[in-house]
């Protein structure tokens, strides 16, 4: 019974849940190849072979007459240079992997749909800011998601459509570089199509062909029971998929390792310029996929490869967790324009080897962002150079040993609230009974007479007097007249610890100004701990 | 609505665009030293900003006290401040003292473990360069030991220093001993000794007409 194509497109739509979600089908044409290529300079003559034949092949080497399906050896008797690369589908997997990370800034989950596709949640594009209203915004996510494709190094094919399969049939067949079908209008879109694209179980495709369905269109006319009844329950879900009937959600692929990106080096590179292009390079991809987990970088780690062997690894701590390549290439230019290698430089990898969640506003300082640019850029410059201790922010601690008055704490970055720590059962410890805590007077009293210096380790001084009477303090092998002097204060404590007991003066010595005098309890010597300069 | 009604809101507007427009905000002109005394000596009532200041004073003169001041009216504009301590001197609790918020205070220590080797005159002025030039703090105080350097080297660090203020609109405090070997390429340059009856006693250079004053800080009160 040929069926009549009128009356089957008469068909009732289904109606209700479940309805095929809205997805961005995001096909990557020869992933192979143009992972081959991204990671070299250039546009070498580069085939990939698989069990001694031609896959794909970069235009250089098609220019030179080499086709897919070659023999190797035709090849290499085609194009004299050719350089074979094995298919390697578990590379294919991780470049996948990463571009699906990098994508997760567009949209809420992505699935990664091999061998060469990504599949993106499109059903909050209209969400997006400056969303068209046309569209929901659709279009421009597509072109954001070609965009972060060519950013990770790898050119692609956006559609976007109801349900994962015509979606990605539309990307890898549509033939444009973006296509958008708009709800109720996917069936419309594939019909065009060949039968090839709905990527039908082996032997399918051949079936339906032998009985003159062919292309998308003809096979969507087909009632479903009819095929069922034939082709069985396969027959009826490629019908249905024909049809644009694709309910099935999306599967998120959560990314799980720290990111890391290669890049080898055209040829052995000796100098900066060269290895600064491929960092540039390595630092947009890591960044991007950083970005698209909402993590920033707090540690890079970029390794050099030695020519012929070794390695030499360079560690930047960042002063804050960010993912803008801007700011880490500036760290990546002064390490490498500094560095002296061993040897030449064959390749770069770059990693992000500690990561944590990048915060929304990157610092408190309610300034204007290129302000906050530059004291990123600046602090990640010290931080590199000096090391991650040598920038604080002092912040008053409730001690009566004056050395361990303050501590160092990180500089702008947003405190997190204090976490009352708690007993055993739960309760949580009254802070007064931690750290014996001086009030708010006796804080205040107390600094108004601490000094602007304080020596480490204090230096023993000593006393001249006459009758009783001090008259001067020997210091660095000289005698200073004691012009005045107010105490004692008395500093003791932490006798769970390190007691300490001290009697502090403030000695104004003629000739250099007030200081900071200690007699220590323990050894009863005099030490001088701080200038008042 | 009138015509005078309507200039006076587009003159407002203008007066605001202009502010907001103004940038850097606060790079021209100086930055008050926090002590109108000290204001009062200085040519332009305070530190002159994108050039470098310097304090020259013994090691228990209050240099440091004045420095932190005009830090301290730094981030009461609310701007930021950096201390470049390469002698890993300086007490906090004394700023806090003075009421300045350290949260806003960068202290840059350079340690042993920094990639110079740890010392801390050669780090310090590489990190004061940098500090300065960053365009992000408006004030940044120097005090870096410099004894092993040659006054010739010791002197273009310096020139570096100025110029750095000069791009990043920074005032520059170079926390100086008196007797340092050479000349500081400085827009101002204050003589820091300690008072008879505490306080500090401020002397502007000669040159640029000398004139004394008497300092009486919150931290060095007797």
């Amino acid at each position: 019974m040929p069926p009549d194509g009128a009356e089957t497109l008469a068909l009732p739509l289904p109606v209700g849940p479940p309805r095929a979600p809205r997805v961005l089908a995001l096909s990557l044409p020869a992933l192979s190849l143009q992972r081959a290529l991204r990671s070299r300079p250039g546009a070498p003559p580069l085939a990939v072979v698989h069990e001694g034949r031609v896959v794909a092949c970069a235009p250089a080497a098609r220019a030179a007459g080499v086709r897919p399906g070659d023999s190797l050896t035709q090849a290499r008797a085609a194009c004299a240079g050719l350089a074979a690369v094995p298919l390697d589908p578990a590379a294919d997997r991780a470049a996948l992997r990463a571009l699906a990370e990098a994508l997760l800034a567009l949209a809420p989950a992505v699935e990664i749909a091999l061998p060469d596709a990504l599949l993106l949640d499109a059903s909050a594009a209209h969400l997006a800011r400056g969303a068209d209203p046309e569209d929901g915004g659709e279009a421009a996510l597509a072109g954001r998601a070609l965009a972060v494709a060519a950013e990770m190094g790898y050119r692609g094919r956006a559609a976007v459509a109801s349900g994962k399969g015509p979606a990605r049939a539309l990307a890898r067949h549509g033939g444009e570089p973006i296509l958008r079908a708009a709800p109720g209008e996917t069936a419309r879109a594939l019909a065009a199509l060949p039968l090839s694209a709905l990527e039908l179980p082996p032997g399918m495709e051949e079936r339906l062909a032998a009985v003159g369905l062919d292309g998308v269109g003809a096979l969507a006319r087909l009632a479903p029971e009819s095929l069922a009844h034939r082709f069985g329950p396969e027959g009826a879900a490629a019908a249905r998929l024909a049809r644009g009937e694709d309910e099935r959600p999306l599967v998120p692929y959560v990314p799980e390792t720290l990111p890391e990106e290669a890049w080898d080096c055209d040829g052995a590179v000796e100098s900066a310029e060269p290895l600064l292009f491929g960092a540039k390079r390595l630092a947009d991809r890591v960044a991007a996929r950083l970005a698209g987990r909402g993590l920033g970088a707090t540690r890079l780690k970029l390794t050099l490869k030695l020519d012929p062997r070794g390695e030499e690894r360079l560690l930047l701590p960042l002063a804050r967790p960010t993912a803008a390549a801007a700011l880490w290439l500036v760290l990546l230019r002064e390490r490498l324009s500094g560095l002296r290698l061993p040897a030449a430089v064959t390749g770069l990898r770059l990693s992000a080897v500690e990561v944590a969640e990048a915060p929304p506003e990157q610092l408190s300082i309610g300034d204007r962002p290129e302000v906050a640019r530059a004291l990123e850029a600046v602090l990640s410059r010290l931080a590199a150079r000096l090391g991650e201790g040598a920038l604080f922010a002092a912040a008053p601690a409730d001690r009566h040993r004056p050395e361990a008055a303050y501590r160092a704490g990180p500089f702008l970055k947003e405190k997190a609230a204090p976490v009352p720590r708690r007993r055993k059962n739960g309760a949580p410890i009254p802070t007064s009974t931690l750290t014996p805590a001086l009030s708010r007077g006796e804080r205040e009293a107390e600094a108004r007479v601490r000094p602007t210096r304080l020596l480490s380790p204090p230096r023993p001084v000593v006393a001249e007097g006459e009758g009783g009477r001090l008259t001067a303090l020997r210091l660095g092998g000289r005698a200073w007249p004691v012009a005045a002097m107010a105490g004692p204060e008395r500093l003791a404590g932490e006798w769970w610890s390190e007691p300490f007991d001290r009697d502090y003066y403030r000695v104004r010595l003629e000739g250099l100004g007030d200081c900071w005098i200690y007699r220590d309890g323990a050894d009863g010597r005099l030490y001088l701990h701080g200038l008042f300069d | 609505m009138g015509v005078e009604s309507q200039r006076a809101i587009i003159e407002d507007l203008r007066d605001r665009i202009r502010r907001i427009e103004r940038r850097p905000a606060r790079r021209e002109g100086f930055l008050p030293s926090g002590r109108p005394e000290v204001d009062a000596l200085l040519p332009g009532g305070g530190f002159p900003r994108g050039a470098l200041a310097d304090l020259a004073g013994g090691p228990a003169s209050g240099k440091t006290l004045l420095a932190l001041a005009a830090i301290g009216s730094a981030v009461a504009e609310g701007g930021l401040g950096a201390f470049v301590d390469g002698r890993g001197e300086l007490y906090p609790p004394a700023a806090q003292a003075l009421g300045l918020d350290l949260d806003r205070l960068l202290v840059v220590r350079p340690g042993p473990r920094s990639r110079g080797g740890g010392n801390g005159g050669q780090e310090g002025l590489w990190a004061a360069e940098a500090l300065l030039a960053s365009g992000a703090f408006a004030a940044v105080a120097v005090d870096v030991p410099v004894r092993g350097l040659l006054p010739a080297r010791l002197e273009a660090m310096l020139r570096r220093l100025a110029a750095a203020a000069e791009k990043g609109g920074a005032a520059g405090l170079w926390l100086g001993s008196p007797d340092l070997a050479c000349r500081v390429p400085a827009a101002v340059r204050l003589e820091v000794i300690p008072g008879e009856r505490g306080g500090v006693r401020v002397r502007r250079a000669p040159g640029l007409g000398a004139e004394g004053v008497r300092v009486t800080g919150a931290g060095h009160a007797a």
